[in-house]
């Protein structure tokens, strides 16, 4: 028993039955006293008097048996005995409680603990909140890591989305129902800055989704072949021009695949925002090349530009820009020729245009013996039309949103601004003109080319329909000064100094050739047999075939001039008709130096002839053709270059002056 | 992009770096309770530095964010939209190329010309 407790009983009257006789009387016993009560109670849980009884029985039994001797287990047997009744008082406290005697425990307290047992409370305490406290620590720094990761990633994620956002816009739409991976993040490329009107349809393409790869990385998927680029051409023309424009277009966007796949994970970073930034231009230019096509397509049917269409497939327009030229214009996905199709459309279209020629054996000026063929025209390059279809339609699509002016004052292109119906058959005409031109600049070529004291300039117009060229003949130095520098100062040199810059210009306006001639004063008419002293047109217009005989005769006429000028420089007196410089003799015959300009000449288009006539064949200059000999007497000199011709001046003029002779 | 004055990052760095801090938040907060729930007892200086280390950076965290959420301005995604000129560039570009590889045939043919000659 280590243990206090402290019982109060509650003094509730219940009477006990003591005894029921037969007849139902009960007998009670007789009440005790309240003291005496209280008192049996006490005893009834006080055991001091049943233990003192005991003592007494003990004293009594052991003064009885103090002879006996203490048998070992004595003391255990009373002390059981002992416990045994005071078992049986508690059983009996037990039963009174049983029998509805309301106990109540007044308090309790807690046993003292005994130290080792505080300790080891403790220590388990202490032990589990360790045990938390690790379990939170694992916790953090697990979030730490997982923290990390993700912050990584989306560093990676965001950083690409931050540097793509510098160049293009970003929209982004919250979705509840998305994807865990995917914010919403979409890349518009739409270009809302411009007239609608232009521009009605807007394309699937406008809109680009952004997306995680496998590591978290930006990404962008874009169907593959969705991406059309527009491409124009002759038909006609010789398919290598169209191979090397497909290699340079596919030469943009070909993705460096070589690019680190085994490089570094920053490596790998820029090569990915580059390839996403390469496709979103891909695509911007897509949907721009489709507006442009849209564009051609709306004006091609509005019949006031011109042009005609020929021939509809899908993505692919075919026009008549009249003069005989096909064009075609057609969408074509990146990276691939769009060949079966313009194969099947030229068909359709009659040999209307000069088959093309490669330039082999057209040679520079080489030398007496080479071999110079007449070189054939062919297609001006079409890529370089596809780019200014592809600029005057940015220009006005773009322009007029912007609000900047078109045609600036440098470069006046000559687009008209009204509303754009006139693009198509602006750049029709400029094309046209092209051609046109390239056509004149092939003549004007097979000129220069077999008359060595030639040039030809280019002189740039900045205007898309008009060319021109010069052709310029310098006579050198120390032919000029040849027989006259120990005669004359330098001053007097000056003065009196032979004109030895000759130039021809020619002006292409759309399809009007202009040839010009430096004015000289005293200019010979075209086509007057006499030899005046006029004031010449030195302007006029002539066609495409007639233009080499032109220049040559402009020419010729040029090199007459100087000889006649250089005569004049001696002191002789020489007449000089458009192309024959003639010298008189004593007996009234005349010695020509003539011209003769052939531009289908192979080895020159200028040859000169020696003419000696006697007086009786005057009347028989105007004649055309000289074929009798008999009143004259000619001889072919060939094709003689600047030097020589002046020295053959000067022979003639030592003849004329030494009088007579042959 | 924003460049700001103080030490030259961006706006982005700068929220980059505090996503850096809150990690080291976390791993002091770990550190503290590894430290805590050692058997021999936590060492108290250990702790201390931890704790200091904590404040300074949630401080430093507080004081980023604000800065962000202030000088933040507003996304104005649409205006001067370059993809008119973009356009335009890549017309340029292609007119570059197409004019290299003129001079690249006019370089050939002149080196075809010296080799004949």
């Amino acid at each position: 028993m280590e243990e206090n407790i402290q019982v109060s009983l509650d003094k509730l009257p219940i009477k006990r039955l003591d005894v029921i006789e037969e007849n139902g009387l009960e007998r009670f016993p007789s009440d005790l006293d309240y003291d005496e009560k209280r008192l049996s109670l006490i005893r009834r849980v006080d055991f001091a008097w049943a233990l003192e009884k005991d003592e007494q029985k003990k004293k009594q039994k052991k003064t009885s048996k103090e002879a006996s001797t203490p048998w070992q287990w004595q003391s255990m047997v009373e002390n059981l005995q002992l416990a045994h009744q005071e078992l049986s008082v508690i059983i009996d406290l037990i039963n009174t409680v049983e029998a509805n005697d309301a106990v109540t425990v007044a308090g309790m307290t807690r046993p003292k603990p005994l130290p080792n047992e505080a300790l080891s409370d403790l220590a388990v305490s202490a032990a589990t909140k360790l045990q938390c406290y690790r379990h939170v620590g694992k916790y953090f720094k697990q979030s730490a890591k997982a923290f990390e990761q993700q912050v990584a990633r989306e560093a990676r994620f965001y950083g690409a989305l931050i540097r793509l956002q510098q160049n293009w816009k970003v929209k982004r739409q919250r979705l509840a129902s998305i994807a865990p991976g995917n914010e919403g993040f979409t890349f518009d490329l739409f270009d809302n800055s411009y007239d609608s009107e232009a521009t009605n349809r807007s394309s699937a393409l406008s809109t680009v989704h952004v997306d995680h790869d496998a590591a978290g990385m930006l990404a962008i998927n874009v169907p593959p072949n969705s991406c059309h680029s527009l491409q124009f051409g002759f038909l006609g023309e010789q398919s290598d021009n169209i191979l090397r424009k497909s290699n340079v277009n596919k030469s943009n966007f070909s993705s460096e695949s070589d690019l680190g796949e085994s490089g570094k994970e920053s490596l790998s970073d820029e090569v990915c925002v580059k390839k996403s930034h390469i496709l979103l231009r891909e695509v911007h230019l897509a949907i721009f090349n489709e507006q442009v096509f849209d564009l051609v397509n709306r004006e091609a049917f509005n019949s006031s530009t011109g042009v005609s269409v020929t021939g509809i497939h899908e993505n692919y327009l075919q026009l008549s820009l009249g003069q005989g030229t096909f064009v075609f214009l057609s969408l074509v996905p990146s990276g691939q020729d769009n060949r079966e199709v313009e194969g099947a459309a030229t068909d359709d279209v009659g040999n209307a245009i000069l088959p093309s020629d490669t330039l082999d054996g057209v040679k520079l000026q080489d030398g007496k013996h080479s071999i110079q063929k007449k070189k054939k025209w062919q297609f001006p390059n079409s890529l370089s039309y596809e780019i200014y279809l592809q600029q005057i339609f940015h220009e006005h699509i773009f322009g007029r949103g912007i609000g900047k002016p078109i045609s600036s004052g440098t470069r006046v292109s000559g687009v008209p601004i009204k509303d754009g119906s006139g693009l198509l058959g602006h750049f029709s005409l400029s094309l046209s003109h092209r051609i046109f031109s390239s056509k004149v600049l092939a003549e004007l070529e097979n000129v220069v080319c077999r008359v060595p004291y030639l040039q030809l300039i280019t002189n740039p117009t900045w205007h898309s329909r008009t060319s021109s060229w010069t052709l310029s003949m310098k006579v050198p130095q120390s032919i000029l000064h040849m027989g006259s520098q120990s005669k004359m100062s330098n001053i007097a040199l000056e003065k009196n100094a032979v004109k030895s810059h000759f130039w021809t210009k020619v002006v292409v306006n759309d399809d009007c050739i202009n040839v010009e001639r430096e004015g000289a004063l005293k200019d010979v008419g075209l086509f007057k047999g006499k030899s005046e002293e006029i004031h010449s047109m030195n302007k006029y217009d002539c066609n495409l075939a007639d233009l080499p005989v032109i220049i040559l005769q402009q020419v010729a006429s040029q090199i007459i001039n100087w000889l006649y000028q250089e005569a004049l420089m001696v002191g002789i007196k020489a007449n000089r008709d458009f192309l024959c410089l003639s010298f008189e003799l004593d007996q009234g015959e005349t010695l020509s130096l003539v011209a003769h300009v052939d531009p289908e000449d192979i080895d020159g288009c200028i040859s000169w002839w020696l003419v000696m006539e006697d007086s009786f064949a005057e009347e028989r200059k105007l004649h055309i053709d000289i074929t009798d000999g008999a009143s004259e007497y000619r001889k072919f000199l060939g094709h003689l270059s600047l030097d020589l011709l002046y020295a053959t001046l000067m022979d003639l003029i030592g003849l004329c002056s030494a009088g007579g002779g042959q | 992009m924003n460049m700001d004055s103080q030490g030259q990052t961006t706006s982005l760095q700068r929220l980059q770096n505090v996503e850096k801090r809150i990690v080291k938040v976390l791993e002091l907060a770990g550190g503290v309770m590894d430290e805590l729930s050692s058997p021999t007892g936590p060492r108290k200086e250990v702790v201390q530095n931890h704790c200091l280390d904590f404040m300074q950076l949630i401080k430093d965290i507080q004081v980023a964010l604000r800065d962000e959420i202030k000088s933040a301005c507003e996304y104005r995604p649409f205006e001067n939209c370059d993809y008119g000129s973009r356009i335009g560039s890549e017309i340029c570009f292609k007119k570059l190329e197409f004019v290299m590889s003129q001079l690249e045939a006019m370089k050939q043919t002149m080196d075809e010309y010296h080799a004949a000659v």
